[in-house]
């Protein structure tokens, strides 16, 4: 009986004009807004690249100087964004997308898009992922909130209660017919978005799992709306105080819930001020932490070692450059002081995050916007792994033009140089992104959130069937 | 199956909303071949009659039965051996009269062949160059006629009318009324609720008045005059009677 009523469903919802007109209108819509998306993204990779290697070939062709002179110079990396960021953005708007190596000092990200748009961000930010997370839910709403009302309204339903038809069966029927039509309105726009990024981009196997894999989410979350939307036809007695409801529930998960869970994360996780947070690094630096004493005691204890580990009583005397070794030294410890504030910082953001989930119980919309933007690579965890790649390759090129420094010179003398040849001999920044193990393991709260939704909407129409009247 | 037990009964039957007595008390049997037509007007407690014979409704008390059998003990009955036929018949207009006669005869448990469902609406009076368009373009007697096409498919025991000649035009309103005579001759026991007198009269073989929920008399529809049905139905209607 279900295949029936499926077939029946799917015919009819292909056949009504609404789905053609608002099908017509999706496909305009996200070709638009993919589009521009995608050629922001293609935009920004090639500048990434571009830059990327005009920095280093910059910083390969230094002139014969001081090699700690030279790691002043400093270098730029940059995080490659995957394909799947043309369709999610995610936090692109909001973070930097360079990080600023030189030595003491670990840097925050910088240029945020935000801040310094190009011409197709004024296109509307994270667009694509705004017509596939909320327009589409909507559209959703729009052919369905009607689709159990109108029949009670039209009669059918007393014909088909007249037949013996199982109310659960008709519900669910309804709700794999209406998804499979909107799966063939939807299909076009897929094929696009396909095209244009197999097209411009390279795909790597992770690429297209992370993509299969949110592509099966969005499918779960406007599964999600559809139950819901067919529940609530059912189980309210006219078409219009469904809708009222539907729409009132659509505005509160794709708006209202997110700002709720972002406001109460802020309030219950406040992050530091950028002026706190540096201040407070510089603080623990100049002051030390917990029993490690000042800047000057752990100078002079380092030289006092120093000086008995190569058995002289002077530093001038050290066959080794002392300069070099107590930067290193100072640059030590102020990598300890740094990745304790930066994973402070990140934790709270973490914190946060979890905190707004808060919001997830008003609606699946905050959960699915999560999922995506960090299988699109976009979020803060994959940012984080960045950063700490970008934090170990600063402490391997700042390492390796100390040991130059110390190596070619002695005592207290700054006599120590570097040439071109030193300076290409630096390995460029080479990142590997993490696989879609850690995008989802990362997501499992978010992955649980949604099937919690997804529990719950199956529950309404269950219960929306046993009390089926017509 | 005994041919002494009415296939449809209603017994001490009493349906109530809230505070309000729909049906009050209704006692009434249709055998085999037998058309019953309820006269009444509106609120009179016809259309609750047959809801719930369909399960819509559930008795406050007394009880409804098909061939014997109570339809709210066992929901089966309904599918199995009622067909139904409201005022408007309720059809789905982004379909064919076909798609609609066969996607209803599916859920039924109803198997037709693509010339079983065509022969089916031709012997129901839809000519054959309709069976194909969308039934938003059909007239209302088209789309009774799609109903009784669903009826006759189901080879139900009882067919139940709510109102079925109301809005139609007299042509087809009197072929409709064969159509239904004939669905009797051939064994099937008919409830039809119905304002139209003249249909009533023509059509069925029994005639009761219901007013206020209960049933305040019956006529035997072959021996009455229309003008004596006329004024007793009147006299009812005008709280004369």
């Amino acid at each position: 009986m279900i295949k029936t009523i499926v077939r029946k469903e799917f015919l009819a919802t292909l056949r009504d004009g609404r789905l053609l007109t608002l099908g017509m209108a999706l496909l305009v819509l996200f070709a638009g807004f993919f589009l521009a998306s995608a050629y922001e993204l293609q935009q920004l990779r090639a500048e990434k690249h571009s830059v990327g290697t005009t920095a280093k070939e910059q910083w390969n062709t230094q002139s014969v100087k001081n090699p700690h002179a030279a790691a002043h110079y400093g270098i730029y990396v940059f995080k490659q964004d995957t394909p799947v960021a043309a369709l999610d953005p995610g936090l692109r708007p909001y973070t930097g997308q360079s990080l600023w190596m030189e030595p003491h000092k670990r840097n925050l990200t910088r240029f945020s898009p935000a801040a310094d748009q190009v011409l197709a961000g004024r296109f509307g930010e994270a667009s694509t992922s705004f017509v596939l997370t909320a327009l589409l839910p909507l559209m959703i709403v729009a052919l369905t909130f009607n689709s159990v009302s109108q029949e009670r309204e039209s009669g059918t339903l007393r014909m088909l209660h007249s037949l013996g038809v199982d109310a659960g069966q008709l519900l669910f029927g309804k709700l794999l017919g209406l998804m499979a039509a909107f799966f063939v309105v939807l299909a076009p726009a897929l094929l696009l978005a396909a095209v244009i990024l197999l097209g411009n981009f390279a795909f790597t196997l992770d690429d297209a799992l992370r993509l299969l894999v949110l592509m099966l989410l969005l499918n779960l979350y406007y599964g999600i709306f559809a139950a819901l939307a067919i529940a609530a036809s059912a189980y309210f007695s006219t078409s219009r105080t469904t809708l009222f409801c539907l729409l009132a529930f659509w505005l509160v998960s794709v708006f209202i819930a997110p700002r709720l869970g972002a406001v109460g994360a802020e309030m219950l996780a406040p992050n530091p001020s950028a002026s706190e947070f540096w201040r407070e690094i510089k603080d623990d630096i100049e002051h030390g932490l917990e029993h490690d004493g000042d800047h000057e005691q752990r100078a002079k204890a380092f030289e006092a070692q120093l000086l008995a580990q190569y058995g002289v009583s002077r530093k001038e005397d050290l066959p080794v450059g002392f300069v070099s070794l107590s930067r290193q030294h100072n640059d030590a410890y102020s990598v300890k002081v740094h990745a304790l504030h930066f994973d402070a910082l990140r934790d709270n953001f973490i914190r946060q995050q979890h905190l707004s989930h808060l919001g997830s119980w008003l609606g699946p919309s905050l959960a699915l916007r999560s999922l995506s933007m960090t299988l699109a690579g976009m979020d803060l965890a994959h940012q984080r792994h960045f950063e700490d790649a970008a934090e170990q390759y600063r402490q391997y090129f700042i390492n390796l033009t100390e040991d130059w420094d110390r190596e070619r010179s002695r005592g207290t003398e700054r006599k120590a140089i570097g040439e071109e040849a030193d300076w290409r001999s630096v390995a460029d920044f080479s990142y590997q992104a993490p696989g879609i193990g850690f995008a989802l393991r990362t997501a499992e709260l978010d992955l649980l959130v949604l099937l919690l939704w997804l529990s719950l909407s199956i529950g309404m129409l269950s219960f929306s069937a046993r009390r089926l009247a017509p | 199956m005994n041919a002494a037990i009415p296939v449809l009964t209603a017994q001490n039957l009493v349906v109530e909303y809230r505070q309000h007595r729909a049906v009050d008390n209704l006692n009434l049997q249709i055998p085999k071949g037998c058309v019953y037509a309820l006269l009444g007007g509106n609120g009179a407690g016809k259309s609750t009659t047959i809801s719930t014979f369909l399960t819509f409704n559930r008795p406050s008390s007394g009880q409804v039965l098909i061939e014997g059998e109570s339809p709210h003990a066992n929901a089966e009955l309904v599918r199995a051996k009622l067909a139904y036929l409201p005022e408007n018949v309720a059809l789905y207009d982004v379909m064919s009269g076909l798609e609609n006669l066969t996607y209803f005869c599916t859920l039924a448990n109803i198997r037709l062949s693509n010339d079983q469902a065509h022969a089916l609406l031709l012997d129901s009076g839809l000519q054959a160059d309709a069976h194909q368009k969308r039934v938003a373009a059909y007239s209302k007697g088209m789309r009774q006629k799609v109903g009784l096409a669903i009826a006759s498919a189901k080879q139900a025991k009882a067919m139940l009318l709510d109102e079925p000649t109301s809005g139609l035009d007299p042509s087809a309103a009197n072929d409709f009324a064969q159509r239904i005579r004939a669905a009797a001759d051939r064994g099937m026991a008919v409830l039809m609720a119905t304002h139209d007198l003249f249909n009533a009269k023509q059509v069925a073989d029994r005639i009761g008045i219901m007013k206020n929920g209960r049933l305040v008399e019956e006529f035997d529809a072959h021996t009455v005059q229309h003008d004596e049905l006329e004024q007793k139905y009147l006299a009812h209607a005008r709280g004369l009677a």
